[in-house]
């Protein structure tokens, strides 16, 4: 397809440890049954529920509710995202709106999908999308998001595909007092790019970006997040973990954007990566950029193995090597998954972090 | 219950351990005192099978099994439990899902049916309140936040849980107050003097021995056991200093 030969290469800064190969891989890849029932990728809580296969709506499958699902065109000058030209969803809840869950499950089973999304909530709305990714093909998505004053999402995106790529583009304005709060699990056998740019633009909002990588094999996972504070008294978090087995690579790349005008911003990035052998790869780039001298921007950026001492205490208290591994493991990834708010949600994400341990340790 | 003969062990290539020889029976308190880099520590990892703690010759038979032989989660399900100097913390998991964890491993290593949650919150608040920690901290992830005192009682509380056979309990006394000594004290005089249970106390002062009276007292001085006897040994030795190992 023509839109490849515009994809970006590793000489752009930006895109230096994406693995274009494998999203061009995984867009070549023959249509093929996955064998992965859509119906059990949804999770069991009320609201509104949208099955795309292979970028395509499946009214079959879906009760979509306020969700709509429309022409859209990406307006963006992201490379990928704005290559979703097409049909996608689009919810806009009013303040008198009821608190929403919708749930939207991504199944490909080969080939490239492109999908739009937008997401627009008024004053005081209150809403929390669960997304999940399985089977394979290269999966291409543009989320745009504009929370208004006091409005509340709640956002939280897993990509378990067994194979080929899953890259995602994430567009945020977050209004006065407003807060997103997006946690991603990468736990499948899927290349990723996860990427991110909010902007805080009302006084006192708050974004959140962050979640788990988690890579064995060859495999190849990215997280790359732009928050820009551009109001005052602004409130973001970045907290990523990343783990590595065998010879795959994970890569974070952080950044906070404070503007001149964005006094008393609290801005917070904890980048950790860990690596199971010695043969993997973590990536961690933790930047910064401040303009206004009253703000206060925390940041840590560490990649280490699993502590030796920690885990001959729980051998030495009777838990086997492999299972102690895990334990700590799953430790590790444990408070980047914590932040998601709904019960039913973290445990799924938990439950899906704990069998990519058991497969991989 | 436990027989180590002719002990040799060392860390990175340097022999530590040169020869140590000690019996303990089950229903007795022993004492190893010392000096620092005496080896003490080293025979508690050695027992307890850290990795890097290399055993280079002679045995040590537990329960007429080869502990040198076995695995480090083998020799806690066989009875033994390693009280740690230094408790490690470990975030993002809680007390109670490490010690239930832990416990319920040993169980079904041993054939036995692992407790439901129910009966493993009980046991755990037992042991919490008769060691006067606050039940609240179970929740917390194991000893981070916790305090040189904290941790310590917290060794205790999952001995409590856990009730072995053999307690070898490296330096349990570090670090403690007045107080947090005397509750470690009476910790192991009540979940370990048992006809069936036995201790192994390392330590560098005479002032845990105050509050559990040892039946046997070794001093170790680099890498042997130069001197056993009964409880005056230790007071001689707080008196006169591990000088006398020189006369």
């Amino acid at each position: 397809m023509n839109t490849l030969l515009e994809l970006p290469t590793p000489r752009q800064e930006e895109w230096r440890w994406a693995d274009m190969g494998a999203l061009k891989a995984a867009a070549a890849t023959p249509q093929h049954a996955t064998g992965v029932d859509p119906a059990g990728l949804f999770l069991d809580i009320e609201g509104p529920r949208l099955l795309f296969v292979d970028g395509r709506f499946e009214p079959a499958h879906s009760q979509p509710g306020p969700v709509q699902v429309t022409q859209q065109l990406a307006t963006t000058d992201h490379p990928l995202g704005s290559l979703t030209d097409g049909e996608g969803w689009s919810l806009h809840l009013g303040p008198e709106h009821a608190a929403l869950a919708v749930q939207i499950v991504h199944l490909g089973t080969g080939g490239e999908s492109h999908v739009p999304a937008r997401l627009m909530l008024d004053a005081d709305a209150v809403a929390s999308v669960v997304e999940t990714y399985a089977g394979s093909g290269w999966a291409n998505r543009l989320t745009t998001l504009c929370l208004g004053t006091g409005a509340r999402l709640m956002r939280s995106v897993r990509l378990l595909q067994s194979d080929g790529f899953v890259s995602l583009r994430e567009e945020a304005e977050v209004g006065e007092a407003a807060s997103l709060v997006s946690v991603f699990l990468g736990a499948g056998g899927m290349g990723s790019r996860i990427d991110g740019s909010l902007l805080v633009n009302g006084k006192g909002g708050f974004a959140e970006m962050g979640g788990a990588l988690l890579t064995s094999g060859s495999q190849k996972q990215e997280a790359a997040v732009v928050v820009r504070h551009d109001a005052l008294e602004g409130t973001s978090r970045q907290l990523w973990r990343a783990v590595a087995a065998d010879k795959s690579a994970a890569s974070l790349a952080a950044r906070v954007e404070v503007a001149r005008g964005a006094q008393q911003t609290d801005g917070e990035q904890s980048l950790r990566g860990l690596l199971l052998q010695r043969s993997a790869t973590v990536n961690l780039k933790p930047e910064l950029e401040i303009f206004a001298d009253d703000v206060k921007c925390a940041h840590g950026a560490t990649v280490g193995e699993l502590d030796k001492m920690a885990l001959f205490y729980l051998q030495s208290r009777g838990i086997d090597h492999a299972r102690a591994q895990a334990l700590l493991t799953r430790a590790f990834v444990a408070d980047a998954i914590a932040r998601i708010g709904e019960d039913a949600v973290r445990e799924a994400f938990a439950a899906d972090a704990d069998r990519w341990l058991d497969t991989a340790l | 219950m436990l027989k180590i003969t002719d002990l040799r062990a060392e860390i990175d290539g340097k022999e530590i351990l040169k020869g140590l020889s000690l019996e303990v029976n089950a229903g007795e308190v022993h004492a190893i005192m010392g000096p620092n880099g005496a080896g003490k520590s080293t025979l508690g990892y050695t027992l307890g099978g850290r990795p890097g703690y290399e055993p280079t010759g002679g045995s040590a038979i537990f329960e007429g099994q080869d502990l040198l032989e076995l695995a480090p989660h083998e020799r806690a399900a066989a009875g033994l439990f390693l009280g740690f100097q230094y408790p490690v913390e470990i975030p993002g998991i809680s007390n109670l899902q490490f010690v239930r964890e832990a416990l319920n491993s040993q169980r079904r290593a041993r054939g036995e049916a692992p407790l439901s949650g129910g009966e493993f919150l009980k046991l755990a608040r037992a042991q919490a309140d008769a060691l006067g920690m606050d039940p609240e901290m179970l929740k917390r992830p194991v000893n981070v936040g916790f305090s040189g005192g904290e941790k310590k009682r917290n060794e205790m509380v999952q001995m409590g849980i856990i009730s072995p056979k053999l307690a070898i309990l490296d330096e349990t006394d570090s670090g403690l107050d007045i107080d947090a000594l005397r509750a470690v004290g009476e910790g192991i005089n009540r979940i370990m003097r048992a006809p069936d249970k036995a201790v192994l106390l390392i330590t560098h002062y005479q002032r845990l021995l105050d509050y559990v009276q040892p039946d046997f007292v070794h001093i170790l001085a680099d890498g042997r056991i130069v001197r056993s006897g009964g409880p005056e040994l230790a007071l001689e030795l707080e008196r006169e200093g591990y000088g006398i190992l020189a006369a």
